[in-house]
């Protein structure tokens, strides 16, 4: 019997900014590819303006552990850089980091925003996204959070397609305009990088 | 039918109680138990009215709902999370001897780990001192599954039968497969002659207590169907339990040599003891891989076959949660390689109250009349909800939190010992929940204690709830004998922060029992629009003519 690859993703944001709604996209359009997943998070106090972490985790077998490790992450997806700070060690030495610029710096000593930066950049592998900008040029104050997906999906096995559809029935209920905007967003992420680079 | 659905592991339990054919699903909220009723409650609400399901105003009474239900004949499902089962205690202990007829489970999530909970004590251990069964899933799959099947059992034992989670579980999303849903038919009333045993006189009680204990045999038995002996080639061994289980049967997939360990795969309660010896007779050391107390552990150990290892020893860490890291640590295997994390002073983002929220205003009112009668320093006793959240900086403004609805006997009994001013700080959720008692003594105690009550309306912590409470608290107050000229409603909002000052000094100073009454809607459930449709009917109702004005808004 051979080890088996299990793969993991950690998403990193303040709570309100919409990290299990991400989680469960995720969760979705891995599924709908064929492999089994398995999503953690936890609710309660945490999720009043307090850090939010979910965990989404991968295979071609079945999984039985909600739970990663530090070093079990091939991905980390922040929607906040101090928050991405925090996972930094949960990604393997071939891991990707995929983060929001813009920070939520309501908070006692939150470091000078360069330093976040810097640190980040430092992490061989990042991509730092200004969502802020992105989100005017798009004229879609939300686009943040899906430029991000769009981004990060990049790194995952999953068709473009598919996440189009999950996206797609993500949002249907609050109409068509909304899809369209998200799937937008999504994909104006997703084109941030270069074909191949990911590889 | 055989489709594949998404859930939370403790959605999929009320998702079982629902195809298993309940009748009805109770419960107080809790995290991690919350999003169980609620699934349910949304099954139950769109298939019509042939099921009912209903919050209760504590979870001892929610219990004594289901259990009401079952002596019916009817199936019942009832759920909380691991502290509120110390509220349901007596009816839980006592049910086990009166016995169910309709199945009657109990969803218990617990939280190891303390993410959203003041302990981190064990629900298998009530249950074992409850002398009843206990299931413990340890995947989303097994949720579905053992709640089916504890509904089976409960009825097959008549007993009430636990599903235990842990948060990792109850908040573990992943796909499962649904079984047909059955009708809530029922098994239909008990026989004349079995009435008595509902009976707890001390003449009743003693025969079935003996009748409990008889069951014991078959409740082994029963468990033993889904506990596994995995026999290995090494001569150390692993018992897990739970989540314990889980992350050791992934770890086998990453570690295939693991698999050379003979194996004790918990999944019920009570435990074997032929399962016990057969699975000790394979090793000569064995690590416990269980959520919170050292249970197994302690079991395995007393058999002296080998030497056990877990939570005692320290092969796992005396508290917490378990976890892949925390079992690979026990197991000897190395860490994995990872990044570097960046040297940079990472300050903790810790929960905090909602930009406008009313209990910010009530708390800052209470402070500052505390300064005004010259007690900056009084110890205000607090309770339970995101009003809880005042206990840290910068407004430090409450000094004890134990359980549901103690801060009012709290500052009863340390105004009997002297302290003045004594105030407790409760919201109107948590005073339905346990407080009502509480407020009676108070009065009765005669003692000088002012009782802040903040009513946003709604169960605000764990995703507003309506409030059992809800457009009643001045009433209830008044009934359990405040003399009206020592209740006071107030709103709590930054325009308003004199008067409440002055109100609030004005309680302060008042003998016996003054109550205030803070209220403003959250603003989490007023952005949703939660009780909208409640506010409309209230408001035509009170517009009507013919209709008495019963409550005001």
């Amino acid at each position: 019997m051979s080890a088996t690859r299990i793969h993991g993703i950690v998403l990193a944001g303040v709570g309100g900014q919409g990290i299990l709604s991400m989680a469960q996209i995720l969760l979705e359009a891995l599924r709908r590819s064929g492999l089994h997943a398995l999503q953690s998070e936890i609710h309660g106090m945490s999720q009043r303006g307090g850090s939010v972490q979910a965990q989404v985790c991968f295979a071609d077998t079945p999984l039985t552990s909600p739970l990663i490790e530090e070093g079990g992450a091939d991905l980390l997806i922040a929607l906040e850089p101090l928050e991405a700070l925090r996972y930094v060690s949960m990604l393997r030495i071939s891991g990707h980091l995929v983060t929001a610029e813009d920070p939520v710096a309501d908070m006692e000593g939150y470091p000078p925003l360069e330093d976040v930066h810097r640190a980040l950049r430092a992490v061989r592998g990042a991509h730092l996204l200004d969502t802020e900008s992105l989100a005017r040029k798009l004229a879609h104050k939300q686009a943040g959070g899906m430029a991000i997906l769009g981004l990060a999906s990049r790194f995952l096995p999953v068709p473009e397609e598919t996440w189009r559809e999950v996206i797609a029935q993500r949002f249907e209920a609050k109409g068509a305009r909304i899809v369209e905007k998200n799937l937008e967003a999504f994909s104006a992420g997703r084109q941030l990088l270069p074909e191949g680079v990911e590889a | 039918m055989n489709q594949s659905t998404l859930a939370l592991g403790v959605e999929a339990v009320g998702c079982a109680a629902f195809d298993a054919g309940i009748k009805g699903a109770f419960g107080y909220p809790g995290t991690p138990s919350t999003e169980g009723f609620e699934h349910v409650e949304a099954m139950i609400h769109a298939a019509g009215p042939d099921r009912v399901a209903q919050w209760a105003s504590n979870e001892k009474v929610a219990f004594d709902l289901a259990l009401g239900m079952s002596y019916t004949g009817h199936r019942a499902l009832v759920t909380m999370k691991h502290v509120g089962l110390n509220v349901a205690m007596d009816a839980y202990a006592n049910a086990a001897l009166t016995g169910v007829q309709g199945g009657l489970v109990v969803l218990v999530a617990d939280d190891p780990g303390m993410h959203s909970s003041q302990n981190e004590q064990d629900s298998r251990k009530l249950a074992e001192f409850a002398w009843l069964p206990c299931l413990e899933p340890s995947t989303v799959q097994e949720a579905y599954d053992f709640t089916l099947r504890a509904f089976a059992l409960s009825e097959a034992l008549q007993v009430p039968v636990m599903v235990r989670l842990v948060t990792r579980l109850a908040h573990c999303r992943a796909p499962f497969q649904r079984q047909a849903t059955l009708p809530p038919i029922g098994v239909g009333q008990v026989p004349g002659n079995r009435v008595q045993d509902w009976v707890l006189i001390p003449s009743n009680a003693r025969r079935r207590y003996v009748d409990l204990l008889a069951k014991q045999p078959r409740m082994r038995e029963a468990a033993a169907e889904l506990n596994r002996l995995v026999p290995g080639t090494a001569r150390r061994g692993v018992a897990a339990a739970g989540l314990g289980r889980a992350y050791f049967t992934q770890l086998i997939l990453e570690y295939p040599e693991l698999a050379a360990l003979p194996r004790l795969d918990v999944a019920a309660y009570p435990l074997d003891p032929a399962t016990e010896e057969a699975f000790l007779a394979q090793v000569d050391e064995v690590l416990v891989f269980e959520e919170d107390y050292p249970l197994l552990e302690e079991r395995l150990g007393l058999r002296g076959r080998a030497r056990v290892r877990g939570r005692l020893d320290g092969a796992v860490p005396r508290t917490g949660e378990l976890s892949p890291r925390v079992l690979k640590d026990a197991l000897g295997l190395g860490a994995l390689e990872h990044r570097t994390a960046p040297a940079l002073d990472l300050p903790v983002r810790a929960p905090r109250f909602c930009e406008g929220c009313g209990h910010v205003d009530a708390y800052e009112a209470v402070q500052e009349a505390l300064r005004a009668i010259g007690s900056p320093e009084a110890r205000v006793f607090g309770d339970i909800g995101c009003y809880t959240l005042a206990a840290q900086e910068p407004l430090s403004a409450i000094h004890g939190v134990v359980e549901m609805g103690a801060s009012i006997s709290l500052a009863v009994g340390a105004a009997l010992a002297g302290q003045k001013p004594a105030v407790a700080v409760i919201g109107d959720s948590t005073f339905a929940h346990s407080g009502l008692p509480a407020l009676l003594t108070a009065v009765e105690s005669g003692a000088d204690v002012t009782v802040v009550i903040l009513d946003n309306r709604v169960v605000g912590m764990t995703g507003q709830q309506p409030s059992q409470a809800l457009d009643q608290v001045e009433r209830l107050v008044l009934g359990l004998g405040v003399p009206a000229s020592q209740v006071q409603v107030l709103t709590p909002l930054p325009s308003k922060h004199a008067e409440n000052v002055a109100a609030t000094e004005a309680a302060l100073r008042a003998r016996g029992t003054s109550v205030l009454v803070f209220r403003r809607e959250c603003i989490q459930s007023l952005r949703r629009g939660v009780l909208k449709e409640h506010d409309r009917e209230l408001r035509e109702r009170q517009a009507c003519p013919t209709c008495v004005p019963e409550v005001q808004p």
